[in-house]
């Protein structure tokens, strides 16, 4: 556990160190002011009938669908680039496999540093969100709810950054890991709107899951199937990604 | 005494055919034993399979008893290794790296990374990314990650490639005096017969992915003038082999 631990400082080092998730992590925030500010000046456009706690009510909830679908996958994918086919690219994973570390404790630990990064990215825009909220004059309405559903979907974010690891385990060069997965991720969500379907099937139809918990609650049963669902695709992109982690060379 | 490492008929083969083949040798504590073979002999092949970089085809390596495949934490837990290209990330300070490195292990404190800078000559550059340092001070760093962990066995690759006369003179030094004062094994691989007769007590003559030979250095040069024509000998006594 000490060799993991050790592992997973260093990879959150190295992400602390790069300054491109400083900048889209306020490039998120300034998005999620602006999205408030722009409901609040359509409002004073169109004659300010309707209250600001009414248009801004749900500021925190509808910013969250930004920060799952868009923002958060990106991040992954770029984190996850950066610490497999990135290191493999310019031998720097040397660095940790030349060290007393497993390579199963190596993959898992690079796989928990992406997904911190989105833990505090979403933390942080999430605070921003409710702060404009309340500071703007739409009250504290919903806040909690966000909260439960921020929370809920960490588990469908974790299964998707799986998936983005065991897809940089498949090719070498980190542009086209960066373009495969974007492709396979718009692909996944366009099949999933399209086809609904197939959309139940694929692990990206829930990663908005918290409106089957948070919204017209499903019975327990209903949820458990796709708890076990997601548990599997976890299971498999994990098991998958270790697996080629481990036969690579450095 | 203590065998250190151990290769038992270890092979390991790339698709395009070149590697290292049945490869079977021993180091002793304390013992500085060159890799003496030109490019493409399977020097770095058999370092990189020691330090779990790739896996052998065939064959058995352990590390102070440990498997170094199934068993990779014990095997390397003693092992400070500088292959190639030493591995740096140029948005990081000299700092950042050793400080990244001592995590790994638990008796590594700051006194140690700040001595193991200045045994390195580097003390003055700490703060500097690694991304504007030259080849021999990138080396050196190198070298310095490899002697964080305070280890028992150093394996190292062309360990004064990039470096200047004085430094080159410098290096060899701190191996031959952490051999003799702190009975540190070392295994290094050079394509330079005289690097190796400066400071090793055993030579590992390898030919095309192939062991020639592996003997201590009083041996070798009994009937040798230098390391070089012993290494000459046994290329020459392959190929006449191979003829008759």
């Amino acid at each position: 556990m000490q060799q993991f631990l050790a592992n997973l400082k260093n990879e959150c080092f190295k992400l602390s160190k790069r300054k491109k998730y400083l900048v889209l992590l306020i490039i998120g925030s300034a998005i999620c002011v602006a999205s408030a500010l722009r409901i609040v000046i359509a409002n004073y456009i169109t004659g300010g009938g309707v209250s600001r706690q009414a248009v801004l009510g749900g500021l925190t909830s509808s910013n969250l669908l930004f920060f799952l679908m868009i923002f958060l996958p990106l991040m992954a994918i770029m984190a996850s680039c950066d610490l497999f086919v990135g290191e493999q690219g310019d031998h720097t994973i040397r660095f940790s496999l030349m060290r007393p570390v497993g390579k199963g404790k190596l993959f898992f630990s690079k796989a928990v540093a992406v997904f911190l990064l989105c833990v505090v990215d979403l933390a942080v825009m999430f605070l921003v969100s409710a702060l404009t909220q309340v500071v703007l004059g739409g009250g504290t309405g919903g806040i909690l709810s966000s909260l439960g559903a921020c929370l809920l979907d960490l588990i469908p974010l974790a299964v998707l950054i799986l998936f983005f690891c065991l897809i940089n385990q498949l090719v070498k060069g980190p542009s086209l890991t960066v373009l495969l997965c974007v492709v396979l991720y718009v692909a996944f969500i366009a099949l999933g709107t399209y086809m609904p379907a197939i959309g139940g099937l694929l692990f990206t139809g829930y990663l908005r899951w918290h409106n089957l918990w948070i919204g017209v609650t499903l019975p327990f049963h209903s949820l458990l199937s796709r708890i076990g669902l997601l548990a599997g695709y976890g299971l498999v992109f994990g098991c998958g990604g270790f697996l080629l982690f481990e036969r690579k060379e450095g | 005494m203590e065998t250190v490492l151990n290769l038992d008929h270890m092979s390991k083969l790339y698709s395009n055919g070149r590697g290292a083949r049945n490869i079977t040798f021993s180091v002793q504590r304390g013992e500085v034993v060159g890799l003496l073979g030109p490019n493409g002999s399977g020097k770095t092949t058999i370092m990189k399979s020691i330090t779990g970089l790739c896996q052998p085809t065939a064959g058995r390596i352990t590390v102070f008893g440990a498997d170094a495949v199934t068993q990779r934490e014990q095997a390397l837990a003693k092992v400070g290794a500088l292959i190639e290209q030493p591995a740096l990330f140029e948005n990081l300070t000299a700092q950042d790296h050793l400080r990244m490195a001592a995590r790994y292990y638990p008796q590594v404190d700051q006194a140690r990374v700040d001595k193991v800078l200045e045994i390195v000559g580097l003390s003055q550059y700490k703060k500097e990314r690694c991304g504007k340092f030259s080849l021999g001070m990138k080396q050196r760093m190198g070298l310095a990650l490899a002697l964080i962990s305070e280890p028992e066995l150093m394996i190292l690759d062309e360990p004064t490639n990039g470096l200047d006369i004085e430094a080159t003179v410098e290096i060899r030094e701190i191996i031959i005096r952490l051999a003799k004062e702190k009975g540190v094994t070392f295994l290094v691989a050079s394509h330079l017969a005289s690097e190796i007769e400066k400071m090793c007590s055993k030579v590992l003559v390898l030919h095309e992915g192939e062991m020639l030979s592996f003997d201590t250095k009083e041996e070798a040069l009994r009937l040798n003038p230098s390391l070089e024509d012993y290494f000459l000998a046994k290329v020459r006594d392959k190929k006449g082999s191979v003829v008759l």
